[in-house]
């Protein structure tokens, strides 16, 4: 079967908790295989909940969802995304050594790749050194490199990361660039949500623009950023005004 | 191993590191020297036929332990994963909801069924070294019986825990066990002299609820009685599948429902 050249297909997606809170409302995006791909939007805007449905963890209200041309809900989709949750919260009674041999075990993989794998992985986030170290006696920072970690083990066509930069110092954010890079140079999809609108001007080839639930703006980083008039932080944020006042009217 | 097997043994391998990491294991230690205070002071009474009395003592020191360890483990697995939110990066790989429920029932059965075992070999060695009675022909089926309990005993809390808040999972679940235990037996009875709507809900009672009751077999281990007959414990142990497999299906069905 012939790879899909569209990594992640959302099409006229809705969700609605109970309660009547609507998420997402008729909100359509298409990201490329090989691309990276900057998600934005303030607080609330309904980024999480789009991650949750692409990662099959809720179903929408109504329309549908293809990731890597199948639906994430099936693990044979799954095998082929590696996740980074917003919040690096991992079992403290495990080190990392086990914890990337747990997950390795899940993702199917034989215990010599899970060996080879974690070394080269360890070494590439930089806890080679503490790999039998409880994870409870982690910093913040180095959950986040755990967590990157156990996200690239089983070597994922599609990245989906949710605030990767979140509590790391500049080194470490300068090795997650790096690391988000060299997985587009391998062919590999990233897309991932944050506030760090620098660090997503820096590295996405793409960027789309979430407010309540709608796409305010979706295009090349470069576009947006246009001649260096201005950054995607004051672009992001007249969108974001624009559409309120449009709301308002 | 293949693939659901495999993921449901990766899954309870980490109730039993944590059991030992977290240093519960002690616990269970702790308690397993507790079970032997009874047989250990049978010089100290001097009495003959006390030993069943206090035999008797110590088997209900090993349920009650037995219970505490297997509702609170049991109790926290699911509920842990959510509110920590490690359940995130574990369910984002491929892996199903089903694989999930039955790797923390098979992972709280182990870290349970270890610390039973560890009672009855505590309750064992006494016994020899006080009593000379190294074997009983009843004990692997009051041990099997035991365990096969701590099976039933850990669908029904991993079935709470997919709808119940953890405090009033344990709650529903400890009244549910211990009143079985205690008046399981006395329903029918109950029921029949009592009228509607009385005799109705305990009827369903009788009916609907598991019967923890049939897998205590202390009794003959205290007073060395006969073993039950293979038809009846196989029975019990067919009532004990069916049971847990029905419990474990209907967590699986709301769990893969569940909106996380």
């Amino acid at each position: 079967m012939p790879e899909p050249t569209v990594a992640i297909e959302i099409d006229r997606l809705s969700k609605v908790y109970p309660g009547g809170n609507r998420a997402l409302s008729d909100f359509s995006l298409a990201v490329d295989a090989g691309e990276i791909f900057g998600f934005l939007g303030p607080n609330g805007a309904g980024k999480t909940t789009t991650i949750k449905i692409l990662l099959g963890f809720m179903p929408p209200t109504s329309g549908t969802v293809r990731v890597l041309g199948g639906d994430p809900r099936l693990p044979e989709t799954r095998r082929r995304i590696g996740y980074l949750p917003e919040v690096a919260n991992y079992y403290g009674y495990m080190t990392v050594d086990e914890l990337l041999r747990y997950y390795g075990r899940l993702c199917g993989m034989s215990r010599d790749a899970i060996r080879k794998r974690t070394d080269e992985l360890l070494e590439l986030v930089g806890l080679a050194d503490v790999r039998r170290r409880q994870l409870k006696h982690f910093s913040k920072g180095m959950l986040q490199r755990a967590g990157i970690a156990q996200a690239l083990l089983h070597d994922p066509d599609l990245l989906i990361l949710d605030e990767p930069m979140t509590g790391l110092d500049p080194p470490a954010r300068l090795q997650m660039r790096d690391i988000i890079l060299r997985q587009k140079q391998q062919g590999k999809t990233v897309f991932f949500s944050s506030h760090e609108l620098s660090e997503a001007e820096l590295i996405c080839d793409r960027v789309g623009i979430l407010k309540a639930g709608c796409t305010v703006w979706c295009g090349p980083t470069n576009e947006v950023t246009g001649d260096g008039a201005g950054n995607l932080e004051r672009i992001f944020l007249n969108m974001i005004r624009q559409n309120e006042s449009e709301q308002q009217k | 191993m293949r693939g659901p097997l495999r993921n449901i043994a990766a899954i309870a391998s980490t109730a039993v590191l944590e059991l030992y990491r977290r240093r519960d294991v002690y616990t269970a230690v702790v308690l397993a020297i507790v079970v032997t205070v009874p047989l250990a002071s049978v010089n100290v009474f001097g009495v003959k036929g006390i030993v069943r009395y206090l035999r008797e003592i110590t088997l209900l020191l090993v349920w009650l332990f037995t219970l505490v360890i297997g509702l609170t483990t049991a109790a926290r697995q699911i509920p842990r994963e959510l509110e920590n939110r490690t359940i995130y990066a574990l369910l984002a790989k491929p892996l199903r909801r089903s694989e999930f429920i039955l790797g923390k029932f098979a992972g709280a059965v182990a870290a349970t069924g270890l610390a039973v075992l560890l009672f009855y070999l505590c309750y064992v060695v006494l016994d020899g070294l006080k009593e000379g009675v190294w074997y009983t022909p009843v004990l692997p089926q009051v041990v099997l019986l035991h365990l096969a309990l701590v099976a039933l005993m850990t669908a029904l809390v991993i079935f709470g825990s997919t709808f119940l808040t953890p405090s009033a999972n344990v709650t529903c679940s400890a009244l549910i066990v211990a009143g079985m235990l205690l008046f399981g037996q006395k329903i029918p009875e109950a029921a029949a002299r009592a009228v509607a709507p009385a005799s109705w809900i305990l009827w369903t009672a009788h009916a609907v609820l598991p019967h923890f009751e049939f897998f205590d077999l202390r009794l003959r281990l205290v007073h060395g009685w006969e073993p039950i007959s293979p038809a009846v414990l196989l029975a019990v142990l067919g009532y004990c599948t069916l049971y847990t497999t029905a419990l474990l299906g209907g967590a699986v069905a709301i769990f893969s429902r569940k909106r996380l």
